[in-house]
């Protein structure tokens, strides 16, 4: 009876395909769909005992400095106990045991899973990159000029040049218009100056 | 007037209604593009919203909220992708479905069975609201502790694979709060000398970086010219008879389990599309359809993750503690209008809360009604390209930001914000805890350091309610780590049968 169940099952599973291909969805766009399935899963992030280590390390670094800021806060009234030190001392305490809890468990434990996460590529930390050294710029240039419009024309242009944007609609007509646009919602009809 | 009819009124403002329109469609498109979450947009559009008036804003923002849990589902089902989190289970039956060339069918059901999940989760307000308001006024410092306490532990143990990045994510939002001025003694901590730290960072400007500018700089990192195809071919879109019947149970489950898991503070619609999915399964006749185009796991699945807006409403209106990740946004946005979310809020504005109900209502209604008659033109949406995407969310981040305070510092917090909210998804560590830390950190600070005063330590012995949430705390992250070690255990034993077979 084992032994006939499972081509039955393969025989129903067959006659469900083609009445699920029956109902509208052609042969070739399922192989297309399940080709997309594979190349997703493909993409997805490694779990890593470098980084998670990296990690704890770190932490435990910028939870110590946090303790020792905390500890250096001044106060203009000395009470000592519950003063404005001890909530901060507290958080940054129980912060770095649990960084050099984080530190151990990668030494000792697998790496956690990196569900959802893609990996990484040569081209996402360039547009990474250059789309931070743009937001200093650009912040820099609206501070020095006190003008709106013309550095955030610049920096969309910029923008859509970096992530392969060409042409009149990606380098002219969408940085203006999306400019002009945010102007005329937040300058004119909710009166933030800009 | 009675408040009830007050704040149903107040809605017939054309201004009222055309920030609902605005609200529902910005919610639909940001649902139903993957990678923008609905948490993103009510943070993004907070800033737009500061200069109305609390119901033109809330009408905006919660319109978002609706509009995003019926736009998720559309790439959940046609390309196996969920818009938001909230659709994660939608995918395990919806896209199935469309592969088998059922997918009008689906998005018909699956926007039927969200709709019904965010209107009984509204009676459950109507209902359940004003009761738990009234016992909250009893609280004092030692039960608010002890309920900001219940909420991080909750969100620590929902949102994080480790226990330990979501504790540590936790205590830096509660540090992150600490920067600023003392809440009791207005000593300057963490400020630099800096005058956009002295009075503690903008919330605003923390949450659109950690969920807006976070997001796009992750996109940008891992963005490969795979393209995602949706399934062409829609099928019929109408449910037979026979099949109404079936979903009927499903429904039921659905809509109890999001209600609950909506009212537990911070969880949100994915965690309980998961866990309606799953308890469906376990009470149905056919459990092994489900996963492979169960219309049943469908159903299921949508109501149980909308069912939670109610719940999420009710415990953000009632106790002032975030009910999910939107309304921890919407929560800021409401301290700025000088609105206190708690139970205050029923006794001191009850035609707003009227409001806010009638909002969710015609909101969810109209979502509706477009869910059933676009779709096919929301699908499209699918094909923008990401460089424009990023490009606009940058500027709409950074306009969006600089309105909140008018001064370009605030702009500065808001992108080193996205920068460490990208290295924190990258490395495991959740926003969620954070936001939640930030948004409750004065609260927790200023309420244990009077408790400790008045009474010491003791205290959260000898006052029953501090006592029971702090038990809720405690149950909640011991039953998680119980669990997580069990499953890592029948992970590992059945990693060792696989090596020895």
């Amino acid at each position: 009876m084992n032994a006939v169940e499972p081509s039955r099952r393969l025989a129903s599973e067959e006659q469900a395909g083609s009445k699920a291909l029956a109902e509208g969805i052609s042969a070739d766009e399922l192989a297309l769909v399940e080709e997309m399935e594979r190349e997703v899963a493909a993409l997805q992030a490694k779990p890593s005992r470098k980084l998670e280590r990296g990690i704890g390390i770190t932490l435990t670094v910028l939870s110590a400095a946090g303790l020792i800021g905390s500890r250096a806060i001044t106060v203009r009234t000395e009470t000592g106990g519950i003063d404005p030190r001890w909530w901060p001392t507290v958080i940054c305490s129980v912060t770095l045991a649990l960084s050099l809890m984080l530190v151990v468990v990668s030494l000792t434990k697998p790496p956690f899973e990196r569900e959802g996460l893609e990996v990484t590529n040569h081209d996402g930390w360039r547009r990474l990159m250059w789309t931070i050294v743009l937001s200093v710029l650009y912040i820099v240039a609206w501070t020095v000029s006190e003008n709106f419009v013309v550095p955030s024309v610049v920096l969309l242009v910029a923008m859509m040049w970096v992530n392969d944007g060409r042409g009149l609609k990606a380098l002219v007509f969408y940085p203006i218009g999306t400019v002009m646009g945010v102007y005329l919602l937040f300058h004119t009809v909710l009166r933030i100056p800009l | 007037m009675s408040p009830i009819v007050e704040g149903l009124t107040a809605l017939l403002d054309p201004t009222v209604i055309f920030g609902m329109a605005l609200g529902i469609g910005l919610g639909m498109l940001v649902g139903t593009f993957p990678g923008i979450t609905a948490t993103m947009a009510v943070a993004l559009a907070s800033s737009f919203t500061l200069t109305l008036t609390p119901v033109q804003g809330l009408a905006v923002l919660l319109s978002i909220y609706t509009g995003a849990n019926f736009g998720d589902r559309i790439p959940a089902i046609l390309v196996n992708t969920p818009g938001t989190p909230a659709a994660i289970a939608t995918t395990f039956d919806g896209y199935p479905l469309a592969k088998q060339g059922k997918a009008g069918l689906a998005l018909v059901t699956s926007g039927f069975a969200a709709a019904i999940g965010i209107l009984v989760s509204m009676v459950v307000f109507s209902v359940a609201a004003v009761p738990i308001a009234s016992f909250a006024l009893q609280f004092g410092p030692y039960e608010f502790f002890a309920l900001v306490v219940l909420g991080l532990t909750v969100m620590i143990s929902i949102s994080s694979q480790s226990l330990l990045k979501g504790v540590i994510a936790g205590l830096f939002g509660l540090f992150l709060a600490t920067v600023g001025r003392d809440p009791i003694t207005a000593d300057p901590r963490f400020t630099f000398g800096f005058d956009v730290l002295s009075d503690k960072l903008d919330f605003i400007a923390v949450v659109i970086g950690l969920f807006g500018i976070a997001e796009v700089l992750d996109q940008m990192l891992s963005h490969n010219k795979l393209r995602l195809k949706p399934v062409a071919s829609l099928g019929r879109w109408w449910p037979k008879k026979q099949e109404y019947k079936t979903m009927r149970k499903p429904l039921i489950i659905g809509s109890v389990v999001g209600t609950i898991v909506g009212i537990v503070p911070a969880a949100g619609g994915d965690i309980a599309g998961l866990i309606g999915w799953d308890r469906a399964k376990a009470l149905s006749k056919h459990p092994e359809e489900y996963g492979k185009g169960s219309f049943e796991g469908l159903v299921a699945a949508d109501s149980a993750s909308t069912s939670t807006l109610g719940g999420a409403l009710t415990t953000t209106m009632a106790l002032g503690i975030p009910g999910d990740s939107v309304m921890a946004v919407m929560l800021g946005s409401m301290l700025i209008w000088g609105l206190q979310p708690g139970p205050q809020l029923f006794a001191d504005h009850p035609a707003l809360v009227a409001s806010i109900a009638g909002i969710m209502v015609v909101s969810t209604l109209v979502s509706l009604g477009l869910n059933l008659f676009r779709i096919r033109g929301l699908v499209k949406i699918l094909d923008l390209p990401r460089n424009y995407l990023w490009a606009s969310i940058l500027i709409l981040c950074v306009v969006g930001t600089y309105a909140t305070t008018t001064d370009i510092n605030t702009v500065v917090v808001m992108l080193c914000a996205g920068a460490v909210g990208v290295v924190m998804k990258r490395t495991g560590f959740p926003a969620g805890p954070v936001v939640l830390g930030l948004l409750l950190g004065h609260l927790a600070e200023s309420n244990l350091r009077r408790a400790l005063v008045i009474d010491g330590a003791a205290g959260f012995l000898t006052n029953p309610i501090a006592a029971i949430l702090l038990a809720f705390a405690v149950l909640a992250f011991g039953g998680t780590l119980f669990g997580r070690i069990r499953a890592g255990r029948k992970e590992a034993a059945r990693r060792d049968a696989t090596l020895v077979v």
